[in-house]
């Protein structure tokens, strides 16, 4: 570099040069952070009660719509880092952010699909009917119900359409590949809010770019794990966009949040709702034992599965209630039904030390929503043992499993399902 | 590049750019004699015909293998195509994104200039009537055009063994819907399109390390060094405030090509980061290819 030997304004010239790409890192910059900033603006929505919001949210109903939800989970549950290894699969929705796309025509048909990087595991509920298809091992499973609970299930649906409610649920909490969406699950927050918790309505916020009402579900409980629920309503739909609950455990960030991103509320097209199976693919039938009535009412969202058996009984109210089951074979639930797993998917490999190595890992697995992993090893890697039994801490939810069959769930500290226990 | 064209001012060294007189269609010459130069030496072919081996070779494997018990096992779209010869292309370019497409991309642009300069062939290139910006914008268009020779190489290569080993038929999309023969070819078409566009941020960056040496290799190395800087980070979940901008985050977002219904905004996301990194690599490429003092 001679730079001493230039000429004065040469040298201007060439420090004007650098100027540009200055500049343009600086547009660039602009380009991506400026449009952030400018979206948290507030909007000018009319005062509501919550009342008056809720019998809005009530009246409007599940409308058709399509979008794009991420789905956070800070449950405080041992880290399972198989999120990038295992492709899509619901058993990334116990942590971690996962991406969720959701096609609903608003009545009984609807497709969530989770995204991986180069998988997706997509649920399509048609009425009585559902599928799941896993893209990472090409497997479709198709929920039906049997004849009898058909024609129950029918006239349950025309009556529901008789009192201006919705059949969505029928089938959606039946199964277990079911993925969970924000406006289902601010639904169910805002339908059990008036039971035992004070509700306000904050600074309205804005939520896929459309300004949203925010409803502050508070229970009334002290004794509960959930801090409060918020739940971000649509000013335009009443569709509810986001729903956060926070934990008594953590006040930073909440413990589950998923909302959508950007949503439109458009029918979707007939191709996206209806799901034939791909040919090639592996397909398994399932009958789902449609729940008794009994069992429908007293159905939570807190359970683990829904449509329980009998030997199901809760005690406390709102906020505390605790679930207990009886007679639950946990050990054999966590090992998979050996029927189930003949038919299931094997992996074989040409060495026979892989095979074995493969064997001794995952021993008799490789069965429902699930396929590659353990479900023993992770009900261990899940729970810690406690006197008499194994618990799962989470920030929302505690389950003690006894040694003698009960399995005590609820929304509430440990201690609390341990005093209970006894 | 040695076909320098003499001009009446070749004696003195420019200064600045746009010194050397324009003449109309020098920049057309130099054009063709760098695509000529890029894609037809030996080293290009050979970088080339590696690629193109990638897809024959997977092909061929998967081929054999087919009927044993190893079948259908492996990372990403592989499982997928023993049963449908375009996911050939789609699984060939998904195993070629992590490292040899950066690698080869990574050694031609880094080239781009270097390389003139090691060989002392940079300053009669100076003189060619055409300016140091115009230059420079001949050199990015050769780099890119071995880009897209790439995965074109990739996706021809994967497009014609696949069918030929196992078939085109209706694929099977991620969410396991099928589609007709036409528009999944024209899906797998976009995949590799999307790929190609892909390689623009790094080709960028290439460039501007092309700029900064005389050594052709440091700045090869430097290439793919980002590449594989920016994947190791996009690993790490502390530093997820500042993934959406990493060079090679969006890299795998072709796969959504193949859902149900294509996210455009997904797609637009990954481009408009392409082009952002293009822009500030490219301006600071321009910033010193036209303020470089150049002796060799």
């Amino acid at each position: 570099m001679t730079e001493k030997t230039r000429p004065l304004s040469a040298r201007a010239a060439r420090r004007a040069r650098w100027a540009v790409p200055t500049v343009v890192g600086v547009v660039v910059a602009g380009a991506f952070v400026g449009p952030a900033l400018v979206a948290n603006a507030d909007s000018d929505l009319p005062d509501l009660t919550p009342e008056q919001l809720l019998d809005k949210v009530a009246a409007a109903g599940p409308t058709a719509l399509s979008g794009t939800a991420v789905y956070t989970a800070r449950l405080g549950l041992p880290e399972i880092p198989l999120g990038d290894i295992a492709g899509a699969d619901p058993v990334n929705l116990l942590g971690g952010s996962s991406t969720l796309r959701v096609w609903t025509d608003g009545t009984e048909r609807s497709r969530v699909a989770l995204l991986g990087a180069t998988s997706e595991y997509s649920v399509v509920t048609d009425g009585p009917e559902a599928w799941t298809y896993s893209s990472d091992d090409e497997e479709v499973v198709h929920y039906t119900l049997s004849k009898a609970d058909r024609a129950r299930f029918d006239a349950m649906q025309e009556h529901a359409r008789g009192d201006g409610a919705t059949g969505t649920s029928g089938m959606a909490g039946v199964h277990g590949g079911d993925l969970p969406t924000p406006q289902e699950a601010g639904r169910e927050a805002l339908a059990r809010a008036e039971q035992d918790a004070t509700i306000t309505v904050e600074a309205p916020t804005t939520v896929a770019g459309r300004p949203a009402y925010q409803v502050v579900v508070d229970p009334t409980s002290t004794t509960t794990l959930v801090d409060r629920i918020v739940v971000a309503v649509d000013a335009r739909t009443w569709t509810p966009l986001r729903v956060q609950a926070w934990s008594t455990t953590d006040a930073d960030a909440p413990a589950l949040e998923m909302g959508f991103t950007d949503v439109s509320f458009a029918s979707p097209p007939d191709s996206v709702l209806s799901f034939t199976s791909p040919p090639g693919a592996s397909t398994r039938d399932v009958v789902v034992p449609m729940p008794s009535a009994r069992d429908m009412a007293q159905a939570r969202p807190d359970h683990l599965e829904g449509g329980l058996p009998d030997g199901v009984s809760v005690t406390g109210t709102g906020w505390d209630s605790v679930v207990e089951l009886s007679d639950v074979d946990v050990a054999a639930l966590v090992q998979g039904d050996p029927a189930q797993v003949a038919q299931g998917f094997r992996k074989t490999f040409g060495s026979r030390g892989a095979q074995e190595l493969y064997e001794k890992w995952v021993p008799a697995e490789g069965e429902g929503p699930v396929p590659d992993l353990d479900t023993a090893a992770l009900y261990d890697s899940l729970t810690t043992p406690v006197d008499g039994g194994r618990v799962l801490r989470s920030a929302l939810l505690s389950v003690l499993v006894l040694d003698d069959g009960r399995v005590l769930v609820g929304a509430v500290p440990v201690d609390v399902l341990q005093d209970l226990a006894r | 590049m040695s076909l320098a064209e003499p001009t009446t001012d070749a004696a003195t060294e420019p200064r600045l750019a746009e010194q050397p007189r324009r003449r109309p269609g020098a920049f057309g010459r130099l054009l063709r004699s760098e695509l000529r130069l890029v894609l037809g030496r030996r080293r290009a072919i050979v970088l080339l015909t590696g690629l193109a081996l990638v897809p024959l070779l997977l092909g061929l494997v998967l081929f054999v293998t087919r009927d044993t018990a190893l079948a259908g096992q492996g990372p990403g779209f592989i499982a997928q195509v023993t049963g449908n010869g375009l996911f050939l292309v789609v699984a060939a370019l998904f195993l070629c994104m992590p490292f040899l497409l950066p690698l080869c991309i990574g050694i031609a642009s880094g080239d781009a200039v270097a390389g003139e300069a090691s060989t002392g062939t940079l300053r009669y290139l100076l003189v060619v009537p055409v300016g140091r910006s115009r230059l420079l914008l001949v050199k990015a268009i050769g780099a890119l055009a071995f880009a897209a020779a790439a995965v074109a190489a990739i996706a021809v290569v994967g497009l014609v063994a696949g069918a030929a080993l196992f078939g085109v038929q209706d694929i099977t999309l991620l969410s396991g819907t099928t589609v007709p023969v036409g528009e999944s070819v024209l899906r797998v078409l976009a995949v590799a399109a999307y790929v190609g566009l892909s390689m623009t941020g790094l080709v960028a960056v290439g460039l501007f390390f092309s700029t900064l040496t005389e050594v052709p290799v440091g700045a090869m190395a430097a290439t793919v060094c980002v590449a594989i800087v920016s994947a190791v980070l996009d690993q790490l979940p502390q530093l997820s405030a500042i993934h959406p901008g990493l060079l090679t985050h969006h890299w795998l977002d072709f796969a959504e090509l193949l859902r149900l219904q294509p996210d455009w905004a997904v797609l637009g996301q990954g481009l408009a980061i392409q082009l952002a990194w293009v822009a500030v690599f490219s301006s600071l490429a321009w910033a010193r290819f036209t303020t470089a003092d150049v002796s060799s």
